[in-house]
C-alpha cells in the first residue's frame, strides 16, 4: 500500500511467502526494475517479487537503504563521484561484511539482484563468487564450476592448440 | 522467474556446484569479472564453454595479481589476440591495468583502446602506468568518438584537448580522473557529462584548464596541485566538493592576497592569458544545492573568488573548514553566508579533518531576533573541533554577533568539561 510518512513516499513489496516490506520509494528505486514498475504507474498496491523469498528479499531491501543516495547533515553528497572518500570507504567495508554469506544465499543474492536490476548488487555477488576462484589453477575452476569435460582428449588438445596464446 | 529445474534443486540441495545451476546469461556476467586470461582459459572445461570467452561482455586485461602490475609485452600476444579473435563482440565494461614501459608500446596500447571503443564499450577504465615517477601514459592525441561510453576512468594517465574534447561521445555521463596530467590541457569539454571527479591530478603551473560541463549535477576537485581549473557555468549542478591540501601555486608568498604588487610572485603573476576579473570555481558553483569548499593549505582561490560573490540561491547545506574563519578575519565567512539566503544547514570543521571529531558543538538561529547577514532559513549549525580553545570561542562569538547560538556541546571522547566554558556557549543571555 502506498502511504506517506514523514513527507517519504512508501512502497509495499511481497515476498511469495507472504512477508510484506514496507520501504521508502527512493530505496526501491534503487532495483530499475521497481522503479520502471513505479515510473509506469504499476505501484499503487502492494509490489509481488517472485521468486525471491522473504530472507533473501530482507537482504535486498538492507543492500538498497544502504546504497541509496542520501544527503547527510555533513555535507556528504548525492553520488558516488562527490561522496567524501571516507564514506566511500565505509561503503566498500559495509559490502565486505555484508557479503560474508554461505554460497547458496550469494548464489540466491545474485539471482534476485539480476531479476530487481540492481547493478552495484550484481556486481558486488559476481566479484565476490570470481575472488573465490580467480587465484585457482583451471582444474580449480573446473572443479568449483563442478563442470564436467565431455570433451575427448584429442578433442581437447585441438582446443588447447587453437587457444595456446592464452595458455602461455 | 521459472522455477529452478529439478537438477538444479538437488544440486543446490547438495550444497555443491553453486556456480554451475546460474542461468547461462548470469554466468556470463559472473565470469566477466575473471580476469581475461582465466576467462579464456575456460574454453576447455566443456563444450558448452568453447566459446562463452568470446561474448562475454566484460574484459579484465590485468595481467597477474591485484598487487602487482605485469608488463604489457608480458601480455602483448594474448591482447592481440584476444580482441582479434572475439571479432568486436560487444564491450561492455572493460579495464586496462599493466605497465607500459618502453615508449615502443605506446601506439599499441593506444590501437587497443580504440579497438575496445568501437566495440561500444560502457564503462572503460585505464589504469596504464609508465616507468617512473611523474611519468604518464600519454593517451592518442585524437578524439574519443563513441555512441555508447558513459563512464570513463583514467588513472596515472597524460591527458590532452582532443581526447578531453567530448563532443562526440554523446552517452558520457561520469569521468574520473585520479593521478592525472593536464599539464598540456587547455578545456575539457563534454555536454552530457553528469559527473565528473578530478583527484590527485597536476594541471599547469603558467596557466588554467577550463571545465566545460554545462550538465554537471555534481564535481569533485579534491587534492590537485599547481592552477586550479575554472569552472565554467553549471546549471543543473547538485553537489560539489572542493578540496585544497596539496601545495598549490594559487598561494601568495608576500601576503594574503592574490595581488602583493610583487612581480616575482609566482602566485599573483605567473599567470598566463588569464581575465584577472574571472571568478575560477565560486560562480560555476553558484546553482549548488551542496557544497564542500576546504583548503588546508592557504591557497587564495576562494577568497579571490568572494570578490565577485555570486548568490548562491539554491545552496541548502555548506561544509566549510578553518580557511574560512581563522580568527580574527571573518570576512570569508561573513560574505559567503551573506550570499546563501536559503541556507538551512552549515558545518564548520575547525582545525579537525574528522572523520572522528572530538569535540561537536550544536547551534541554531535565535529565531525572535533574526539577522539580515544570514539565511532565514538556516536550521542547523554544527562546529566540529579537537578542542574547546580560545580560537574557538572567538568563532562562536561571531557567530553569535549573527544570532547563532550553541545549545548543545558533545564531546565524542572522554574529555574534561569546564563548566564555565560550557555555560558561555549557551544561549543569548550568557554570550555577551
Amino acid at each position: 500500500m502506498a502511504t506517506r510518512e514523514a513527507g517519504k513516499k512508501m512502497i509495499m513489496l511481497k515476498s511469495p511467502d507472504g512477508m510484506e516490506f514496507e520501504v521508502e520509494e527512493a530505496v526501491a528505486m534503487e532495483s530499475q526494475t521497481i522503479r520502471k514498475m513505479i515510473e509506469d504507474d504499476c505501484a499503487d498496491t502492494a509490489i509481488l517479487i517472485p521468486n525471491i523469498n522473504s530472507k533473501i528479499l530482507s537482504r535486498v531491501i538492507e543492500y538498497c537503504n544502504k546504497h541509496v543516495p542520501t544527503t547527510g547533515a555533513t555535507g556528504a553528497a548525492a553520488s558516488d563521484t562527490v561522496a567524501p572518500a571516507a564514506l566511500a570507504e565505509d561503503l566498500k567495508i559495509w559490502d565486505a561484511e555484508f557479503i560474508k554469506v554461505n554460497r547458496a544465499t550469494r548464489f540466491n543474492l545474485i539471482q534476485a539482484a539480476s531479476y530487481l536490476n540492481i547493478k552495484g548488487l550484481l556486481d558486488l555477488t559476481s566479484q565476490t563468487t570470481i575472488d573465490t576462484i580467480s587465484d585457482n589453477s583451471l582444474e580449480e575452476i573446473r572443479s568449483f564450476l563442478s563442470t564436467k569435460n565431455d570433451y575427448l582428449p584429442e578433442e581437447e588438445q585441438t582446443i588447447r592448440r587453437e587457444n595456446q596464446w592464452a595458455f602461455q | 522467474m521459472p522455477p529452478p529445474q529439478e537438477g538444479k534443486r538437488a544440486a543446490l540441495a547438495r550444497g555443491e556446484d553453486i556456480i554451475g545451476v546460474l542461468p547461462e546469461d548470469l554466468l556470463q556476467h559472473v565470469l566477466s569479472f575473471l580476469p581475461a586470461q582465466q576467462a579464456v582459459r575456460t574454453c576447455v572445461l566443456a563444450r558448452r564453454w568453447r566459446d562463452l570467452w568470446k561474448s562475454v561482455a566484460g574484459l579484465r586485461i590485468t595481467g597477474g595479481q591485484e598487487s602487482e602490475v605485469t608488463p604489457v609485452q608480458e601480455l602483448r600476444e594474448f591482447v592481440n589476440h584476444l580482441l582479434l579473435l572475439r571479432c568486436g563482440a560487444p564491450i561492455d565494461t572493460c579495464e586496462l591495468r599493466f605497465a607500459v614501459v618502453s615508449d615502443d608500446n605506446v601506439p599499441r596500447v593506444s590501437l587497443w583502446i580504440r579497438h575496445i571503443i568501437l566495440c561500444q564499450v560502457r564503462l572503460l577504465r585505464l589504469d596504464i602506468s609508465r616507468d617512473g615517477y611523474g611519468v604518464y601514459f600519454y593517451v592518442d592525441n585524437l578524439p574519443l568518438a563513441s555512441q555508447h561510453l558513459r563512464r570513463l576512468e583514467l588513472i596515472d594517465t597524460g591527458l590532452n584537448d582532443s581526447f578531453l574534447d567530448f563532443a562526440c561521445c554523446p552517452a558520457l555521463e561520469d569521468l574520473v580522473i585520479i593521478n592525472g596530467c593536464f599539464v598540456h590541457v587547455r578545456k575539457i569539454s563534454s555536454e552530457s557529462l553528469k559527473r565528473l571527479a578530478i583527484i590527485d591530478s597536476s594541471f599547469n603551473q603558467h596557466s588554467r584548464t577550463r571545465i566545460y560541463a554545462p550538465s554537471l549535477v555534481s564535481v569533485r576537485l579534491e587534492d590537485n596541485w599547481d592552477r586550479t581549473p575554472v569552472l565554467e557555468s553549471m546549471p543543473s549542478l547538485k553537489a560539489a566538493f572542493i578540496r585544497f591540501i596539496k601545495e598549490s601555486v594559487d598561494r601568495c608568498f608576500y601576503s594574503d592576497s592574490w595581488d602583493c604588487h610583487n612581480e616575482d610572485c609566482q602566485g599573483c603573476y605567473d599567470l598566463q592569458a588569464v581575465n584577472s576579473h574571472d571568478s575560477v570555481l565560486l560562480k560555476g558553483l553558484s546553482e549548488a544545492e551542496n557544497l564542500t569548499l576546504i583548503d588546508e593549505h592557504d591557497t587564495f582561490i576562494f577568497r579571490r573568488d568572494l570578490m565577485w560573490c555570486p548568490i548562491f540561491s539554491k545552496l541548502k547545506t555548506l561544509l566549510l573548514n578553518e580557511c574560512w574563519c581563522v580568527p580574527d578575519d571573518f570576512h570569508a565567512l561573513a560574505c559567503i553566508l551573506e550570499h546563501s539566503p536559503f541556507l538551512e544547514i552549515l558545518t564548520l570543521h575547525f582545525f579537525s579533518k574528522g572523520p572522528n571529531h572530538k569535540v561537536e558543538i550544536k547551534g541554531g538561529c535565535n529565531a525572535v531576533e533574526s539577522s539580515a547577514a544570514i539565511s532565514k532559513h538556516l536550521k542547523a549549525v554544527e562546529v566540529k573541533c579537537n578542542s574547546v580553545d580560545a580560537e574557538l570561542l572567538k568563532i562562536l562569538k561571531f557567530l553569535g554577533t549573527l544570532n547563532i547560538f550553541a545549545t548543545q556541546l558533545v564531546y565524542l571522547l572522554t574529555y574534561n568539561v569546564s563548566i564555565m566554558v560550557y555555560n558561555y556557549l549557551l544561549g543569548p543571555s550568557d554570550s555577551s
